[in-house]
């Protein structure tokens, strides 16, 4: 695994798509946040994090990626998640993440849902 | 409030007051108030920052200024700013006014409630962080019993230890039979996350104070050991928080300590499912022998005229050590064997394989029994190992006249039971098989009569051990024979079997069991 995380930001049609690749800490949790506020500045209220590469997260992580989620909140926007691994998935859940972010399969069917005009509320 | 002091109109106080009965609206209430202290002091912009252990962030701000997320602890940066109870408030510019008190107050109460709320979040995040690291050790402990991948567990251990202890990177070293660590016999790395570890650790690595992760500021690290026995070491480096990485408190080494038993675990289990393919694999070999042994043993015996013939063996394992035929020889006399290897198991039976070969391929040639013997004798010698050796008795019958010519080599006595009820032996009179070379195989004759039934036979019948540990013994073994002088040789079969079942009772079969009758009608 490398040292730090990657993160790839595809634009689509009014909502953007992150994609990380690698462990999601401090150092990956801010660049996630970075990538997000850009894209929150730039307009975009609708974010999907896919993270099918990364594996691994721990605490700090995810309270950047709670961060994330509150400041999205707070501009009525909309933050999503795909491809989490199951462990990921379930320390999102215990953590309430999923309470307020969507989480889907992958990512088509992510952007089938979030582009419907009657998106489901959490997973 | 007054008014006068405090120049908020009413619907922002009503405003304020709602916020107040808000749940989760301290930091609207925190901004909203800011904002009548700008409109109060005429500048462009204001932000509040919470004191915080090692820095002041910022809680909330208002108008256009560009304020910096986080200060250092009490520090303004230069920015000009006032101290409130509990924290610190930035202005876009210079002003020469105080805050009205009131107004002070509220912006105190509005950090207060700020970091109310900061503290309830965190102790929330923690209380369901304790779940994650709960749930993380449950997974551990199933995905050790659920799965017998060693470098799957491996990588789901670490992964584990790495993100509940918050390193910023880690590895995972293993010496192990079943990875087979690495060509020097150091610790091999088996996984790793972060960046770069070493390949291998040398055995007689110290992990308290060996730089196990080159480019970690932090590490701690501790022994994977199986039965007191170091077989690994877990390694994880760099302590984070949000203000960067540290040292790990001692109570993470419990934590460490508590994921390399689990690895310890894993790596037993490995071993043990390792340990089961080889015995599954061992049984098929056996079972392969068994089937080979099986074809060399009689299919169907030659018919004799004037006589009853019956023979059969019971390996103690799938196969054996004993070895029984009926030959026709090319005289016109009928050869009849048994013979018993040492040891069991494939290593006798291969000898029995040997003694199978060379004995057939002689009796074909029509050689006299001691010159046949001694030829297999030597040939056991040359080509065995020198611990092992075979007892043999085999008997030439001469059909029409009963005349039996026989030799014992260390075997044990051969019964013939006359009809009359008495019993001659057959007593080793030459060394076993393979043991010494040169002997000489001197030839014995008798005669059989009619009626008379002569029994050869190996040790794992005599020596058949009940509970009581007592041996079934000759003496029991010529009392069967002879409560049956009028039986068939099938019922005489079953009612040995029955007695030898009934006398070991349940007892596990420690030797093979074979046994060659012969009547004459």
């Amino acid at each position: 695994m490398t040292e730090s995380l990657k993160v790839r930001v595809d634009r689509r049609d009014g909502l953007a798509v992150v994609n990380t690749e690698g462990y999601i800490n401090n150092q990956g949790g801010e660049q996630i946040a970075q990538a997000a506020n850009g894209l929150i500045e730039e307009g975009y209220r609708t974010l999907l994090l896919n993270l099918a590469g990364s594996k691994i997260v721990n605490s700090i992580g995810i309270s950047i990626l709670i961060e994330v989620l509150e400041r999205m909140l707070e501009l009525q926007g909309k933050l999503a998640f795909c491809n989490l691994t199951p462990t990921i998935q379930k320390t999102f859940h215990i953590m309430g993440l999923t309470q307020y972010a969507q989480v889907y399969p992958d990512e088509p069917t992510a952007l089938a849902e979030l582009r419907s005009p009657a998106t489901p509320q959490g997973s | 409030m007054n008014a006068t002091l405090l120049p908020i109109p009413a619907e922002r106080q009503r405003r304020l007051f709602e916020l107040l009965e808000e749940e989760g609206a301290e930091v609207l209430f925190l901004r909203e108030t800011l904002q009548i202290a700008r409109e109060a002091l005429a500048i462009d912009a204001l932000a509040a920052y919470l004191d915080g252990e090692d820095a002041c962030e910022c809680s909330a701000h208002v108008g256009s200024g560009d304020f910096p997320p986080a200060l250092g602890r009490g520090e303004a940066s230069g920015w000009p700013s006032r101290r409130l109870a509990g924290g610190l408030l930035l202005l876009s510019e210079p002003v020469e006014d105080e805050l009205p008190e009131p107004l002070a107050l509220l912006l105190a109460l509005g950090l207060r409630l700020c970091r109310l709320r900061a503290n309830l979040k965190r102790l929330d995040f923690d209380a369901k962080y304790r779940g994650v690291e709960r749930e993380a050790i449950y997974d551990v402990g199933r995905a050790i019993t659920s799965t017998l991948d060693l470098p799957h567990v491996s990588e789901e251990i670490l992964v584990r230890a790495v993100s509940l202890l918050d390193a910023r990177r880690g590895a995972l070293y293993l010496l192990d039979d079943t990875t087979g660590g690495d060509k020097e016999g150091r610790y091999r790395l088996q996984s790793t996350i972060g960046g770069t570890a070493r390949e291998g650790l040398a055995r007689e690595v110290d992990p308290e104070t060996a730089d196990l992760l080159p480019h970690a500021h932090h590490q701690l690290a501790v022994s994977i050991e199986v039965e007191g026995e170091r077989r690994g070491v877990l390694v994880v480096g760099d302590k984070e928080s949000r203000s960067g990485v540290g040292p790990f408190p001692d109570e993470d080494r419990r934590a460490l300590s508590l994921f390399a038993n689990q690895a310890a675990l894993a790596l037993e289990q490995a071993r043990l499912h390792e340990e089961s393919l080889e015995r599954e694999r061992l049984e098929r070999e056996m079972q392969l022998a068994a089937q080979i042994q099986q074809g060399i043993l009689p299919r169907a015996l030659p018919a004799i005229a004037g006589y009853e013939v019956l023979g059969w063996t019971r390996p103690a394992r799938h196969v054996g050590g004993d070895y029984w035929d009926v030959v026709p020889l090319p005289d016109g006399r009928f050869a009849m064997l048994v013979a018993d290897v040492s040891g069991k198991g494939v290593s006798a039976a291969l000898l029995v394989s040997t003694l199978h070969s060379a004995l057939r391929l002689l009796l074909a040639r029509g050689e006299s029994t001691s010159s046949m013997l001694r030829a297999v004798n030597q040939h056991l010698i040359d080509f065995s190992a020198s611990n092992k050796f075979a007892t043999l008795l085999l008997v030439a019958l001469e059909a029409e006249s009963g005349a039996v010519a026989w030799v014992n080599a260390g075997h044990n006595p051969g019964v013939l039971l006359r009809a009359d009820g008495t019993i001659e032996r057959l007593d080793a009179g030459a060394v076993p098989l393979g043991l010494l070379p040169g002997p000489t195989y001197g030839e014995s004759e008798l005669a059989l009569d009619h009626g008379d039934l002569l029994c050869i036979y190996s040790d794992g019948v005599t020596e058949a051990t009940s509970p009581a540990e007592e041996e079934f013994g000759l003496d029991r073994l010529e009392a069967v024979l002879r409560g049956q002088l009028g039986a068939t040789l099938p019922e005489l079969r079953g009612m040995l079997e029955h007695e030898l079942r009934e006398f070991v009772a349940g007892q596990p079969q420690g030797d093979d069991q074979t046994v060659v009758l012969l009547r004459r009608r």
